[in-house]
């Protein structure tokens, strides 16, 4: 015990000193503005703009023009697909959680496995309601049934 | 047993350092933005739900035709496309100040804050506009419920063929609760664009001030950042679930 990292003052001072110092993957070093570093990441950032843009306007001609024509369960799909694409961008660029380490990015993606699940069961829900309004219309029309 | 161990190559979760490598605020501002997910996603897979038991439901195209000033200009989803376009744009130059800051650019954190504190102005009167333009046409809270009422009232939701085949009800239920969402939804996400800007106005006068620069860096931007892109991440959810599906 008597050599180990944690008897290392340079490195118990981040658990009382400045937690600033955390700064992690790209956050970790200040650079200049004006460093072929900066324009770099400057340029990412632009990138990823276009990208989301494209996106956007590929979803909006999609539900213009495609949503009349193709089946429901398709269009519906490419829509949610782009979805998902745009807010992984939006997380891992825009928030910069695909710089931090792998364990951070775990502990915040894991947790939404869960909507898996979520989703499933109340989309199940809703459907089943809408069968059991279909198979008596007095449930439905609540409203006339007296 | 410590023997075999060398300071050299430390395990994440052995001790003696950060394992995330990330500041206790941040932690608590992911964390916060978890569980604002799970918030969100509620209301939105709820909308899912009712929407799944529902026999018809209002057509996002024709309730969402209307431009600001182009009267009875059939245009849909063009106003909602700018309104998403704005909050993209409000992204971008959010994480353009979180990159100022991280390079101690005082000048670039003041001016990319100004660019987003305009964006999320500017996109909270776009939805001042919708909402009050789906008001005149009679929308709100608890609105349509009267059975007895001509199917006029519902023509600028349903496709002419699907408000010609449906009940009183049926157009009563389902688009007293398509509003209902609606308004719920789209109001909790401007409640929270609204205190993503107030925030964003005091980091900005923050670092007028000199703060930052006098603490030496510009974490408090990178905060509010995050939460500004979960703003915009939530809008693309709504986006899909209320617009497009």
């Amino acid at each position: 015990m008597s050599h180990g990292a944690h008897n290392d003052n340079n490195i118990q001072h981040l658990y009382e000193g400045d937690q600033s110092k955390l700064y992690s993957g790209v956050l970790a070093h200040h650079h200049d503005v004006k460093s072929d570093e900066s324009k770099a990441q400057v340029k990412k950032i632009w990138k990823i703009t276009f990208i989301l843009s494209v996106i956007t306007v590929v979803e909006v001609l999609g539900g213009l023009y495609l949503s009349a024509h193709l089946s429901k369960v398709i269009i519906n799909s490419i829509f949610l697909i782009l979805t998902v694409l745009k807010s992984a961008y939006i997380v891992s660029v825009f928030m910069h959680l695909g710089d931090e380490v792998k364990w951070f990015r775990n502990i915040v993606l894991m947790p939404l496995v869960l909507f898996i699940w979520f989703i499933i069961a109340f989309l199940y829900d809703g459907g089943h309601w809408k069968t059991m309004n279909n198979e008596n219309p007095a449930r439905f029309d609540y409203h006339h049934a007296k | 047993m410590s023997h075999s161990t060398t300071a050299a190559t430390p395990k994440a979760f052995g001790g003696g350092r950060s394992p995330f490598n990330v500041s206790y605020g941040k932690i608590m501002m992911w964390v916060f933005l978890l569980s604002d997910a799970f918030t969100f996603s509620a209301f939105l897979i709820s909308y899912g739900t009712t929407r799944f038991a529902s026999a018809i439901w209002p057509d996002p195209n024709h309730v969402f035709h209307s431009f600001p000033f182009m009267g009875e200009a059939n245009l849909p989803l063009m106003f909602v496309s700018l309104m998403t376009f704005i909050l993209i744009l409000s992204s971008v130059t959010m994480v353009l100040a979180v990159h100022a800051g991280h390079c101690n650019d005082r000048q670039g954190v003041v001016k990319w804050l100004l660019w987003t504190i305009i964006g999320g102005i500017a996109f909270l009167s776009c939805q001042a506009w919708e909402w009050t333009h789906l008001n005149h046409q009679g929308a709100w809270w608890g609105s349509f419920q009267d059975l007895t009422a001509s199917k006029d009232v519902y023509h600028h939701f349903f496709k002419p063929a699907v408000l010609e085949s449906a009940t009183a009800a049926q157009l009563s239920q389902s688009t007293n609760n398509f509003f209902n969402f609606f308004f719920t939804i789209t109001g909790f996400h401007g409640a929270h664009v609204t205190s993503g800007v107030i925030f964003n106005i005091l980091i900005l006068i923050n670092t007028v001030n000199g703060t930052y620069a006098k603490r030496g860096h510009y974490e408090m931007v990178e905060k509010v950042g995050l939460y500004w892109h979960f703003v915009d991440l939530v809008w693309v959810f709504v986006f899909t679930c209320f617009y497009l599906l």
